[in-house]
């Protein structure tokens, strides 16, 4: 008997752990190729780490070949060579430089190469503002659902329901039409404006509502405070949990999110969003820049899973709401 | 204060709290709907001068032209392997975990991490790896062929089986798909990076769907006579596990309807060698953005959200059923 739990349990084990390594495996690659140089990502060699030996950045040595009147300008710095010495020893010089080991060489690129940082600011910035602009919107509504009484209520609360059946990159287009109206697109506007009703938002945060006792509002009202006060004064600190967990699930959404704004951001780099910004390093990407590329992904990638490996618990319910639908 | 007076003053304030709501309801999701239907009758293009009612030729279009009988092909085919997968294995990954007494966590943590990580950064380190000629899958199913012994087993030629009748021994032979630049394979690729992205998902619904199975249940059904697993998992598990599936599977057909970021990627001009992956919102984003013809996107979307309705309808169908059966 123990020997048949034993068996069982590690066929078990055994294919969790197959299953484990195959979603695992692009991760790793992702990081093993932002750390190998490009002759070790072709070839396949290398390890994990790739050997890191010193390699010559290429571009880097070609921009800054000189030309005619600047080997001129050098003369002085090599006396005693004709200008075409002058030039190699000069190159021998910038190739100096131009060398690094290639983790610092693809991960100086990434950020480098295009505005990364500016990406990620503008990552920050869009998912931030979603969030608060679907608290500020839904927390008044929601709390007019659960806690007042008025005629039309269950019609809204219908209505709210039906709405979550709509999903929003369905009707981009006609969004984006609304939005070329407008003269909105290329703006953080086009990026958030769509996304600031959460009808999921109204209706999670109704549903908690509903448990919280309807004495503490009779309280606050007691104590002469506004109904907006309530809202935000007496609720909004219940409601934290549920809060904490939207967020994540606002968060990530719109982090990841790549289909809208490709569509709304269609040229001015500053606005990009971390995918929108790795999407373009590929477009560019030619053979040597493998590395590179796997650090901007490994990069924006990165800020997330650290989050959801410190805070699991949370983020599993977070990304679950949906399943309270 | 009076009863009605107080009445009157909850109305209004419910009213003034539900304003911005609604009216950002109605902008953003109610009128774009009707904005698609309106034009999905139109040639309509941003910048053109002149609009005209075409009646239902962009519907006859998606209808007729091979092009779009290619999106419909290639998002139904997407939708019917990534759905019964991705759910099937997260079921069987939740279930398996369960029943494991150590490293539950560290399962659950590992198959969640695609979930939080972009999907767009994966699809790209996902066609790098399948790159045919310094990718690492076909390198090593080479190197597989090199090697006596795992050559013998997956071709079977160890049990004295003919090596070039098998898959493995095939390409062995012949040299290994393209993966994504073979017609024959791409759609089935980005499936396979479709179900490696949401199982994990799938898997932490069903996780929280099996805490909700009474454990005396189990030891009833013993009692009864329910002795293997397979029969406590049919008479018990499954059904006690009825409206998570129904659930599951709704939002795994939504989501996989509006798949795009791993199309656009890896095919980012053509939607797939001989448009084998050309999706429907890949569709939407080509004739609609690219090709400025928001007439036939907009048709595209008019019938994308009838889609959506059906499937909802089904979802409604089949929980009513539950309640009014059991």
């Amino acid at each position: 008997m123990i020997n048949a739990f034993f068996l069982s349990s590690t066929i078990k084990h055994g294919v969790l752990l197959v299953g484990a390594l195959i979603v695992l495996v692009p991760f790793y690659m992702m990081v093993s190729y932002s750390f190998k140089s490009p002759g070790e990502i072709e070839r396949n060699t290398g390890g994990f780490f790739g050997s890191q030996e010193l390699m010559v950045d290429e571009r880097c040595v070609k921009l800054q070949d000189p030309n005619k009147d600047e080997v001129i300008a050098l003369r002085p710095r090599f006396p005693g060579l004709d200008d075409d010495g002058v030039r190699k020893a000069f190159m021998a010089e910038v190739e100096q430089d131009c060398s690094m080991i290639p983790v610092v060489f693809n991960y100086s690129k990434a950020f480098s190469q295009a505005p990364l940082l500016r990406y990620l600011l503008n990552g920050v910035i869009v998912t931030v503002s979603i969030f608060l602009i679907q608290i500020v919107v839904a927390l008044p509504a929601a709390f007019a659902l659960s806690k007042l009484r008025f005629w039309g209520r269950e019609t809204v609360f219908t209505m709210v329901i039906l709405g979550l059946l709509i999903p929003v990159h369905a009707i981009a287009l006609p969004l984006y039409i609304m939005l070329a109206k407008v003269e909105l697109i290329n703006t953080y506007a086009a990026l958030i404006v769509p996304w600031t009703i959460s009808v999921f938002g109204i209706f999670l945060m109704r549903q908690f509502f509903m448990t919280v006792p309807d004495d503490l509002i009779d309280a606050a009202r007691m104590d002469g405070m506004s109904e907006y006060a309530i809202v935000w004064r007496v609720m909004l600190p219940t409601a934290i949990p549920a809060l904490l967990a939207f967020a994540i699930f606002s968060v990530v959404a719109h982090w990841n999110d790549y289909f809208w704004p490709r569509i709304v951001i269609t040229g001015d780099r500053s606005l990009f969003t971390p995918p929108l910004g790795l999407r373009e390093f590929k477009g560019d990407a030619d053979g040597s820049f493998y590395g590179p590329m796997m650090a901007t992904a490994t990069v924006i990638v990165t800020p997330l899973i650290v989050a959801f490996l410190l805070a699991q618990k949370r983020f599993i319910e977070g990304i679950t709401l949906t399943g309270m639908k | 204060m009076t009863a009605a007076l107080n009445h009157q003053r909850q109305t209004l304030s419910a009213w003034i709290m539900l304003s911005p709501a609604l009216i950002l309801m109605m902008v953003i999701l109610i009128l774009p709907i009707l904005i698609a239907f309106g034009l999905s009758f139109t040639d309509y293009g941003l910048g053109v001068k002149s609009v005209d009612f075409v009646g239902l030729e962009n519907y006859e279009r998606i209808f007729t032209r091979s092009t779009f009988k290619k999106m419909f092909t290639a998002t139904v085919l997407y939708v019917i392997v990534v759905v019964p997968f991705s759910v099937g294995l997260g079921l069987g990954a939740a279930l398996l975990i369960q029943s494991v007494r150590r490293g539950r966590e560290f399962y659950k943590t590992i198959y969640f991490l695609p979930v939080m990580a972009s999907l767009l950064a994966m699809a790209i380190v996902w066609e790098f790896m399948l790159h045919p000629t310094i990718g690492v899958l076909n390198e090593t199913l080479q190197g597989g062929c090199d090697s006596a012994i795992i050559h013998g087993l997956l071709t079977g030629s160890w049990f004295g089986a003919d090596p070039l009748a098998s898959w493995y021994g095939d390409q062995c032979a012949n040299g290994f798909p393209l993966w994504l630049g073979d017609r024959d394979y791409a759609l089935w690729t980005i499936c396979f990076i479709g179900i490696w992205q949401s199982f994990g998902f799938n898997m932490v619904l069903y996780l929280a769907g099996l805490t909700s199975v009474p454990r005396d249940l189990y030891h009833a059904a013993e009692m009864d006579g329910a002795s293997s697993a397979w029969e406590r998992f049919r008479l018990i598990t499954w059904p006690m596990l009825g409206p998570t599936t129904v659930f599951v599977v709704t939002i795994t057909v939504i989501r996989s309807f509006q798949v795009f970021d791993t199309v656009e990627a890896i095919f980012p001009d053509s939607g797939g060698p001989g448009k084998t992956a050309y999706v429907m919102m890949f569709a939407i984003y080509e004739k609609g953005i690219k090709q400025n013809l928001l007439g036939t996107g907009a048709a595209i979307t008019v019938i994308f959200l009838m889609f959506v309705i059906v499937v909802t309808l089904i979802q409604r169908w089949f929980i009513d059923r539950k309640t009014h059966y059991t």
